[in-house]
């Protein structure tokens, strides 16, 4: 029997006119899926409500120092009530830092969000992006004077200026006299032969306790540093020891003042010095009364003979000649070899000036030289060597750090925070801690 | 939806807004201190558009469930899904500046990804399957009534063997009314049609009760040919013509499985895409919600 | 000869004297000789075809003794050794193509032939039977025609002419071919056969016979009665129908008594019986509520769902409004729209196109006073509908009582005046049609004017390669107006598809009409403009060239096709959902069909040209509106005869619930689930139907094929390129 033709009619007879009322499986699933499927990240959440583990709206890991707060949302993410936003706000930090303002003028006071992005994994909350400090520097404005900094700063590399100790017509303000170039020579006399002087004979980090070779014999050495703390967490050891005259100088520069004494004097005021003399001096003619009667035999020049004059003194006569002369020495020679000194009309003795010798150039930045020991000395002053005046600073030029401090994979950080710091550290006040260990372990 | 001229216009909208949308994100990515993050202005602009795109694009759902509410028509609804569902995965990426941190950000990225990677096989799939079923299965059916239909053929195919068993259908009535002799032709006749209903009973039927049974004979054409080619050979002529409906019952038997087995490759995916984007948006809107607030 | 002389022969050794002009057979037969006959019949003039009646008179041949009158002196010997092998041989000869035991030999067991046969022994006929049948035919409701039995004895022919004075049957054909026919060689129920039996009494075979009426006699239900021959023959409707032809068909007539209250027949019901009221009063109603079934926007629920309902006409004016004040039932009376209720008394008829052509009932009928009904089948009914005295009768009913109401229920009558009408009353005449019958023929010269009564009438045109079917008309349509309008010839032929009666208007009454009433003329011109663009349009289409598989899907038929683009459809059933969301969750589209190029011709409303949905509507309610959608009106009842005429499976029933009057109690109303036809409506109030809305990857189109396929249908044979 053939089957029947196929018509439109027939075929749309064989089809039950509700079919799509009674779903298919497949509509079914897609239907209990897409009910199952966010009911499922509902649950999710709701566990995640329930206990309290917000971590998963973390939108980053933490950086080192606070990686202890990872679990620990709400302390620094404090909601106030009413506001809808739960931003990490500076009150929050405030509970364990302090971060006083750069300047009392600055114009705008950024955040310490804005700074310090945290979320952003294990990295140095402190490294902040030059564009941070940018955003003012880079157009500086102040309220209040003018203040003599460069006005657009955007980076170590676009617009950074030379060091201020290094520009035009600025100079070393030290007054002790001192010629590196004659120093450093070869062949240079020493008490006991020629000498060859390096930079770290005089120039050394504090903690060294390698001995000066041309220091006093010191009765006390310097304070021996903590055994188990390593070099880098000692802070003296950025700047160089300041030069003091028994560390660096007595090696050579010896300050004898008479051939009756071995002695020299202590390098110290005049008028100590002066009291030293008089004092010696005294003390030797009451030793050697003999002295008191002068004969002018070394005076005699060998062709003329002069006619013996043989003073008789008293000890105090005697003593105020000798200080006299041995003042004139000194005053005139020896301690002028390096000083600056000044007498006033009608002052007994002469004024000093202050050394002035300074400790540490940048005001405004951070250097470590024990960060930089792996250089060779001459390699950034590389004026020294052939610096003769006092004058000179040795300082080396922004050109010689941005040998290395540039931005790049293969240089060294040189992002503004490297040297220098935005919080002014002196006006820092204390806080005081307030969390338990229960509070911050186990959130109680 | 094909993908064809008429979408034209979609096309460069979409290409304009990648283009500006790239020209924005790329110096905002270099200059960024810290790099580029969603909740920067730039890329909190960029969250905000593709989760409207993404929105949009869920609204389709809703959108089909009212589809006679004048809101714009179906077909503009689903052309702006396609684009603006694919512009919002490199939105979101964009605004996630490519970096998914935290675990529900992370969640969410991956999320955006498949959902869009499954839209995007879907819509490739829907150039090519309808084309497929249109000239592969003749006999196609709606999809919800190939069972409704194949209990049809079964009842059809039960019928034609009924008939065929009936004695008097294979042989000439006798002219002289014998009974005697109608009777003998009767058993005749069900000896002769006995390959047929073991045939029926032992394959047929099973292949058509079984849709998804394995090692079935009669689902290869190939196979089935000679089984009707052989069943010829052993019955009288006069089955012919219940060879041929049972032969054509079994061929759109067949195509009525591939036609459910195209189907379903058209429209499994969406298994996929349809929870995953629902979660998406729910989760979505929960990142949003923390990410603002905190 | 002369008259009254009278002749001496012998028969067998007999002498017999007989008036002259006696036949041999007679004369044998006067004097107690039987010969054995089979085409002659005594009431009838005897042919002498068949020559079972051959005597030997002693010439060269045998004689028929039937035809061969008797002369003086003949020697006639009947049943000699050779006559008698002559006879066998004539015999045998017939039996080889006799479908032995024939329908009469089965129903009573006195077929002449094969009681002949087995007279002279004959089981088995030496000669070969012929090869092909000579088919049977059925057509008749009442006398089963099987050819293969036919002996052309003639008997049938002589039955129908000479006795009945019908003349419908008659010889045709030659040698093999031989046969009987029925008026042109028609089938004998499209013939003018009047069903009375006369030819399948006379018939000595199973060639005609009765078709047996006890399967289609009316069942037993309440109140029947049971009515003999006699009570039938009494009544004056029944008066010339032949007796034997009524008790042939007992069970096919039956009495039936209502009580006051009972319903007689329900609209919308399927049924088979015509209803003759004999005593009594019968009130006629449609009982579905006059609403139809709208699309509405439910905005008071949740997510303000569309759906359907049903709409009354005051809460719901659609565009082209019929403005049919008048509803056409199956009854001597139009019901009227804004009052729905008409009585019937005795002497009416209805049912009719229930009975004679399966329409569903088109109007609930339950008694008003306790009344006596007549329930018939067709084959009585048919009968009935021949007797000249019936249909006096209902002529003259539907003169007084329906002609008024059916003219005026025409819009364009409605201004004719009650004097008019009582002029044109008598004038006018009822003309009866069977199907497939030409009421008017193209190129005929144009005399009448038709209104349609009951049934359906194709218009269509002639064109030297075929036919085109220009519209279909029903109850209330008229046609016949051009030609009398323009003086001037048919423009198109009429053909009865149903059994058909008409109003026939003649052509002096006609141009009175339009004369006296320049608003009538006015507005049938207006008519006949509108359909001569119909008719223009309607040619347009078929002058584009079709491609085979296009013309056999009837897609050129669809003035608007629902076109799934296969490669872009993912089978989501968005549009199917759409549709049943704005279709009070019923869908109007099935996602079904045959494939068409790439597409697949969705089981959905094509706006046919050729409306086949429309053919049968028992109210009339399904229409066109304007020219193409079809809208089905306020009266539907529910019948489903529209679905299933539908070739395409477009047409639904849904059911609605209402409250509408309860039939066991009038006057106090009930929920009910009442049905409506309903198919696709275009979504005519919205902007765009809502499957082509909501299909979201462009794969739904509601398109005009012949523009849509344009390109394509210009190339016959290239496969479609897509359309862009």
């Amino acid at each position: 029997m053939p089957r029947a033709k196929l018509t439109t009619k027939k075929l749309a007879e064989r089809i039950d006119l509700n079919y799509f009322k009674h779903p298919h499986p497949l509509r079914r699933w897609r239907t209990i899926l897409s009910v199952a499927m966010p009911a499922l990240a509902l649950l999710w959440l709701l566990w995640i409500a329930f206990t309290h583990n917000a971590r998963v709206y973390s939108s980053g890991r933490m950086s080192a120092s606070h990686a202890v707060l990872t679990a620990r949302c709400d302390e620094c993410h404090v909601k106030e009530a009413g506001s809808f936003s739960a931003a990490a706000e500076d009150r929050a930090c405030a509970a364990c830092h302090d971060g006083p303002i750069h300047h009392a003028n600055q114009v705008f006071t950024p955040k310490c969000s804005g700074c310090h992005v945290e979320h952003r994994g294990p990295r140095r909350l402190a490294a902040t992006a030059d564009a941070d400090c940018a955003q003012c520097h880079a157009d500086l404005r102040t309220s209040g004077a003018a203040t003599g900094f460069a006005r657009e700063i955007r980076s170590f590399g676009a617009g950074h200026p030379e060091f201020a100790a290094l520009r035009p017509g600025s100079t070393d303000p030290g007054t002790v006299k001192l010629n590196h170039a004659v120093h450093l020579k070869a062949n240079l006399l020493g008490p006991n032969g020629p000498v060859q002087l390096d930079c770290d004979d005089c120039h050394r980090p504090p903690a060294s306790q390698a001995a000066w070779r041309f220091a006093a014999p010191q009765p006390k050495p310097d304070a021996a540093p903590a055994k188990d703390v390593p070099p880098s967490r000692i802070a003296a050891r950025a700047y160089m020891t300041p030069i003091a005259y028994a560390k660096h100088c007595i090696g050579c520069h010896g300050l004898q003042f008479d051939k009756r004494f071995k002695e020299s004097v202590p390098h110290d005021t005049p008028q100590v010095v002066h009291a030293f003399v008089v004092q010696k001096f005294q003390q030797y003619i009451a030793e050697h009364p003999a002295e008191l009667r002068e004969t002018n035999s070394s005076r005699d020049l060998p062709q003329r003979p002069a006619p013996p004059s043989p003073r008789q003194v008293t000890p105090q006569e005697w003593v105020a000649e000798r200080v006299a002369e041995s003042e004139e020495l000194l005053w005139r020679k020896t301690c002028k070899e390096c000083h600056a000194l000044s007498v006033a009309p009608g002052a007994p003795l002469p004024a000093v000036a202050k050394s002035n010798i300074k400790p540490r150039w940048f005001e405004h930045a951070v250097f470590s030289h024990d960060a930089h020991r792996l250089m060779k000395c001459v390699e950034c002053h590389a004026a020294a060597p052939s610096s003769r005046e006092t004058s000179d600073v040795l300082l080396p030029g922004i050109r010689s750090c941005r040998q290395c401090h540039h931005p790049g994979g293969d240089a060294v950080e040189s992002r503004c925070f490297e040297c220098h710091t935005y919080h002014d550290w002196s006006k820092e006040k204390a806080v005081k801690g307030k969390l338990t260990f229960s509070h911050l372990l186990h959130g109680d | 939806m094909r993908i064809d001229r008429t979408h034209r216009a979609w096309l460069i909208a979409s290409m304009v807004i990648l283009g500006a949308a790239t020209a924005v994100y790329i110096p905002y990515a270099a200059n960024s201190p810290g790099g580029p993050s969603g909740g920067s202005p730039i890329g909190l602009t960029f969250g905000i558009v593709g989760s409207a795109f993404m929105v949009f694009a869920g609204l389709l759902a809703a959108r089909k469930k009212v589809a006679l509410w004048r809101l714009g028509r179906a077909q503009a609804w689903m052309r702006g899904h396609l684009w603006l569902g694919l512009l919002s995965l490199p939105l979101i990426l964009f605004h996630a500046g490519f970096h998914a941190r935290g675990p529900l950000t992370a969640v969410l990225l991956a999320l955006v990804i498949i959902v869009v990677a499954s839209g995007v096989f879907g819509a490739a799939l829907q150039h090519y399957i309808p084309n497929v079923m249109t000239s592969e299965v003749p006999f196609e059916t709606v999809f919800e009534q190939i069972d409704h239909v194949r209990s049809q053929l079964l009842a059809e195919s039960a019928q034609l063997i009924g008939r065929v068993s009936a004695p008097l259908s294979l042989v000439v009535a006798a002219p002289s009314g014998d009974l005697a002799a109608t009777a003998d032709a009767a058993l005749g006749a069900e000896e002769a049609t006995a390959p047929l209903r073991d045939f029926y009973e032992l394959e047929m039927r099973p292949f058509l009760e079984n849709p998804r049974g394995r090692n079935q004979r009669l689902a290869d054409p190939q196979a089935a040919r000679g089984i009707f080619k052989g069943l010829r050979v052993l019955l009288p002529p006069g089955a012919e013509e219940t060879l041929k409906s049972l032969e054509e019952i079994c061929e759109e038997e067949r195509q009525l499985r591939r036609q459910a087995r195209l189907h379903h490759l058209l429209h499994d995916w969406l298994m996929l895409h349809i929870p995953l984007s629902f979660a998406l948006l729910l989760l979505g809107a929960v990142h949003a919600f923390m990410a603002l607030r905190y | 000869m002369s008259a009254g002389a009278q002749v001496e022969l012998t028969i067998d050794g007999k002498k017999v004297s007989v008036p002259a002009g006696t036949t041999v057979f007679d004369a044998a037969r006067l004097n107690g000789i039987a010969i054995p006959t089979l085409c002659h019949q005594q009431n009838e003039t005897p042919v002498g075809v068949c020559r079972v009646c051959v005597v030997d008179v002693g010439a060269r041949v045998f004689t028929a003794s039937c035809v061969r009158p008797v002369e003086p002196g003949m020697v006639v010997n009947t049943s000699s050794e050779k006559v008698q092998r002559a006879r066998r041989t004539l015999v045998e000869l017939l039996m080889a193509d006799h479908p032995s035991p024939c329908a009469r030999q089965q129903q009573s067991g006195d077929c002449e032939l094969e009681t002949l046969a087995k007279r002279a022994e004959i089981s088995r006929s030496r000669f070969g039977r012929r090869s092909t049948s000579r088919g049977k035919d059925d057509s008749s409701p009442s006398i089963a025609v099987d050819f293969d039995a036919c002996i052309l004895c003639d008997r049938c022919i002589r039955g129908c002419s000479e006795i009945r004075n019908n003349f419908v049957l008659g010889r045709m054909g030659k040698g093999s071919l031989a046969g009987i026919a029925f008026d042109d060689n028609q089938p004998m129920g499209d013939s003018s056969c009047v069903s009375c039996g006369e030819c399948m009494v006379s018939c000595p075979t199973g060639a005609l016979t009765n078709k047996s009426t006890t399967e289609t006699a009316i069942g037993s239900g309440p109140g029947i009665e049971p009515v003999t021959i006699e009570d039938l023959q009494e009544l004056p409707v029944f008066k010339g129908v032949s007796g034997t032809f009524l008790s042939l068909n007992r069970g096919a007539v039956v009495r039936r008594k209502f009580r006051r209250g009972e319903i007689i027949c329900r609209e919308g019901e399927y049924g088979s019986t015509a209803f003759y009221i004999l005593d009594g009063k019968a009130r006629v109603s449609i009982s579905s509520p006059m609403a139809h079934v709208k699309t509405i926007g439910r905005l008071k629920k949740f997510l303000g769902k569309l759906s359907s309902g049903l709409t009354q006409r005051a809460q719901d004016v659609r565009d082209e409004e019929s403005n049919q004040r008048w509803i056409p039932i199956d009854a001597p009376v139009d019901l009227a729209y804004d009052n729905p209720v008409a009585d019937l008394g005795p002497g009416d008829l209805f049912g009719e196109m229930t009975c004679m052509s399966l329409y569903p009932r088109s109007a609930t009928v339950r008694a008003a006073t306790d009344c006596t009904v007549l329930e018939m089948l067709r084959n009585v009914l048919d009968i009935m509908q021949r007797s000249k005295s019936f249909r006096a009768q209902l002529d003259k009913s539907y003169r007084e009582r329906a002609l008024d109401s059916h003219l005026r229920g025409v819009p364009v009558f409605s201004a004719l005046t009650d004097e008019f009408i009582g002029s044109l009353r008598e004038s006018v005449e009822l003309v009866r049609y069977s199907p497939g019958q030409v009421i008017c023929r193209q190129g005929d010269p144009a005399d009448s004017f038709y209104l349609v009564r009951i049934g359906f009438v194709k218009v269509s045109q002639a064109h030297p390669g075929g036919e085109i079917v220009l519209a279909y008309l029903s109850r209330g349509d008229f046609f016949g107006e051009t030609g009398l309008l323009r003086g001037d010839i048919r423009t198109a032929s009429c053909t009865a598809l149903d059994h058909v009666e008409v109003v026939r208007i003649g052509a002096s009454d006609f141009n009175r009409m339009v004369r006296e009433f320049p608003d009538v003329r006015r507005k049938l011109e207006e008519v006949e403009q509108d359909r001569a663009q119909q008719n223009r349009e309607r040619l347009a289409v078929v002058q584009s060239v079709p491609l085979e598989n296009f013309l056999q899907q009837g897609l050129m038929e669809a003035q608007s096709l629902l076109l799934l683009d296969l490669t872009n459809c993912t089978r989501c059933d968005a549009c199917v959902r759409a549709c049943a969301d704005a279709h009070d969750g019923i869908t109007r589209l099935v996602r079904e069909g045959l494939r068409f190029d790439h597409y697949l011709v969705a089981t959905s409303c094509r706006q046919c040209l050729d409306p086949l949905c429309m053919v049968g509507c028992p109210v009339g309610s399904i229409r066109r509106r304007n020219s193409l959608e079809v809208i089905i009106e306020d009266w539907c009842i529910g019948c489903g005869l529209c679905a299933k005429n539908c070739p395409y499976g477009n047409i639904n029933i849904h059911p609605f619930e209402v409250m509408a009057e309860d039939p066991e109690n009038p006057g106090r109303k009930r929920a009910m689930v009442k049905q409506k036809a309903t198919s696709c409506d275009l979504c005519t109030n919205l902007a765009e139907p809502s499957c082509v809305y909501a299909c979201p990857h462009d794969a739904a189109h509601r398109v005009d094929p012949r523009k849509f396929f344009a390109g394509l249908v210009g190339q016959s044979g290239t496969p479609a390129q897509k359309i862009s």
